[in-house]
């Protein structure tokens, strides 16, 4: 049974407004537990509109949203679950830090679902472990982090109601080559260490590429294509026709492959040393 | 629900209403509003009535934006129009009840008193709908720059409200995304008895309140960079009278005589 599915979900921005616009439709998708889903698209695709009905906080036109095997709009109930059991990390999260220490901010979440206060402690120092934020920083305020800290402080925040489903939604977006690649690092270990679902939106396919097991592809507000990193890399051209850019790794692969090389593929530049180093006959 | 409000909304277009002179406009709707409380018998109502109709044919805003701006005060208009039916007395008497009379003057007041309010906000919404907020606070600015005498800082006053109007939108985007945000996170903003509805909102108004100062402090010192606050400020866009504004003066002019024709010809339709 899938953990997370869609089914024939759509969504209308600004209904029944001159403005009206179809955001996503026809939208069928089943994501099985313990995966690593990337999600790519361009621009206005509808990759932050798609995620946020995951956890009910936008309500679909139609279809149905199916969490852990019940439709999440059955009951109000479910709805409130949902917002437990799928944690969603929006965009810029830094902007939603309120509580006078980063330790309540991050206990917010935990406190609102009921737990009691050792849980809650337990929680909180688990997640702030997780993202990697040391424990001096618990007890300051979280206007005073840096960038990158608060960052980590809100997603921290999520994690810390332990939800079977993480979802980040641009969780790099305008940090630094070594923020970013700590943040990946970051959920990479997290998915093994708890075995949780992630999906995670981003705009790098080489973000993707470096820690996903299965890739969907939004485009025109639209599923274009769900499967493995295997399957969707090779498609270059489909994806270079709606706008995306395979890595320029992969790029070099397929020009080598194609004057006759048999060197297989590699999306990643680690995993490109290593293929070429093996074509050497030596190892890493 | 937030996004309703009509407020310095304006909606995009090419009538001779748009291409008015925002002083003129805020002048003309001043008197308009002045002549609403001169109105004592039908027929001033009436042309009243007629006045604004035509007003919003010619300004080709659509039906449906004027009605929106009449909603929020439809529940004050059905309020304030039952009061006075049931406690204005004088006239003949319709119903004879134990506690309340239901009389004449008291049905024509809740008329009138309905008809005024109408026409108040549609005709007010007229100058919003047909006027940028820019080019209005420039008007007001125009308007006000007598009061410079007195040491006023009529220019400031009036950059302060373009910046107020101006980021409106842009504060109720950000309520969504922090109220979003929050739920997401399990805030329960929906239940609850009235202390706990307010303390629940605390997680939403501190970041609301921590990136409007960043944002306000941002803008501060981009105007600093682009030396806001040098003397001699001088306008892109000058305002010109043209002859159109003349004839809406006119037009203005010949409404309110009509209105006062018409009341003295007709007497006054209450009761003393
Ligand atoms: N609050 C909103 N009101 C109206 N339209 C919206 C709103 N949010 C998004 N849209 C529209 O819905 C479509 C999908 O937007 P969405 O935010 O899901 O795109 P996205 O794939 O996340 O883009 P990005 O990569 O830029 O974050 C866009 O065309 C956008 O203009
Ligand atoms: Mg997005």
């Amino acid at each position: 049974m899938p953990i997370l599915s869609a089914k024939g979900v759509a969504h209308l921005y600004n209904k029944g407004t001159p403005s009206q616009s179809k955001a996503i439709y026809d939208i069928n998708i089943d994501i099985e537990e313990g995966e690593l889903v990337g999600i790519i698209g361009h621009t206005g695709s509808g990759k932050s509109t798609l995620v946020q009905h995951f956890n009910g906080i936008l309500k679909p036109e139609c279809g149905q949203i199916i969490v852990d095997g019940t439709d999440i709009w059955s009951s109000k109930k479910a709805t409130r679950e949902a917002r437990f059991k799928v944690g969603l990390c929006f965009q810029y999260p830094e902007y939603q830090l309120f509580e006078e220490t980063v330790y309540k901010d991050i206990s917010f979440g935990p406190k609102n679902m009921g737990l009691s206060e050792e849980e809650i402690d337990k929680r909180v120092q688990l997640a702030a472990e997780y993202v990697g934020l040391p424990k001096s920083l618990l007890d300051k305020s979280p206007f005073d982090l840096s960038g990158g800290e608060k960052r980590r402080a809100a997603i921290a925040g999520v994690i810390a109601m332990q939800p079977k489903v993480l979802i980040l939604d641009e969780p790099t977006a305008g940090l630094d080559p070594r923020g970013r690649d700590k943040i990946l690092e970051m959920i990479k270990s997290y998915r093994e260490k708890t075995g949780s679902t992630v999906l995670l939106v981003s705009h790098s396919m080489e973000d993707v590429a470096k820690i996903a097991t299965k890739v969907l592809v939004m485009n025109n507000a639209r599923v274009e294509m769900y499967g493995t990193v295997d399957e969707i890399y090779s498609r270059s051209e489909e994806l270079r026709e709606i706008g995306l850019n395979v890595p320029q790794v992969s790029k070099i692969f397929e020009i080598l492959k194609k004057s006759g090389l048999n060197i297989g593929s590699a999306y990643t530049v680690e995993k490109a040393a290593e293929r070429i180093l093996s074509l050497g006959g030596a190892s890493v | 629900m937030i996004k309703d409000i009509t407020i310095g909304q304006y909606f995009n277009g090419n009538s001779v209403l748009h291409r008015l002179d925002a002083r003129m406009k805020i002048v003309l709707t001043v008197a308009f509003i002045v002549s609403i409380f001169f109105c004592k018998n039908f027929w001033s109502l009436g042309l009243m009535v007629l006045f604004t109709i035509q007003t919003v044919i010619i300004s080709r805003v659509p039906l449906k934006m004027v009605l929106k701006s009449i909603k929020p005060i439809a529940i004050i208009v059905v309020f304030t129009s039952l009061l006075n039916i049931f406690y204005i007395s004088g006239g003949t008497t319709l119903v004879d009840g134990r506690y309340i009379d239901i009389t004449t003057n008291g049905i024509f007041t809740a008329l009138f008193m309905a008809t005024r309010i109408v026409c108040l906000v549609v005709i007010s919404s007229m100058l919003t709908y047909t006027t940028t907020p820019t080019m209005l606070t420039d008007a007001i600015e125009k308007l006000l720059s007598p009061l410079k005498i007195f040491k006023i800082p009529v220019s400031t006053l009036a950059m302060m409200m373009t910046l107020a109007l101006r980021f409106i939108p842009t504060l109720i985007d950000e309520i969504d995304r922090i109220t979003n945000a929050q739920k997401a996170r399990g805030a329960n903003l929906d239940d609850g008895n009235f202390i706990q509805r307010i303390k629940a909102l605390v997680p939403i108004i501190v970041p609301l309140f921590v990136s409007s100062l960043r944002r306000a402090i941002e803008l501060a010192d981009a105007m600093d960079c682009r030396c806001y606050g040098g003397p001699g400020r001088t306008r892109m866009k000058q305002m010109k009278l043209r002859f159109r504004d003349f004839a809406a003066l006119a037009i203005m002019v010949a409404f309110i005589a009509g209105i006062i024709v018409l009341n003295y010809y007709f007497g006054a339709v209450l009761i003393k």
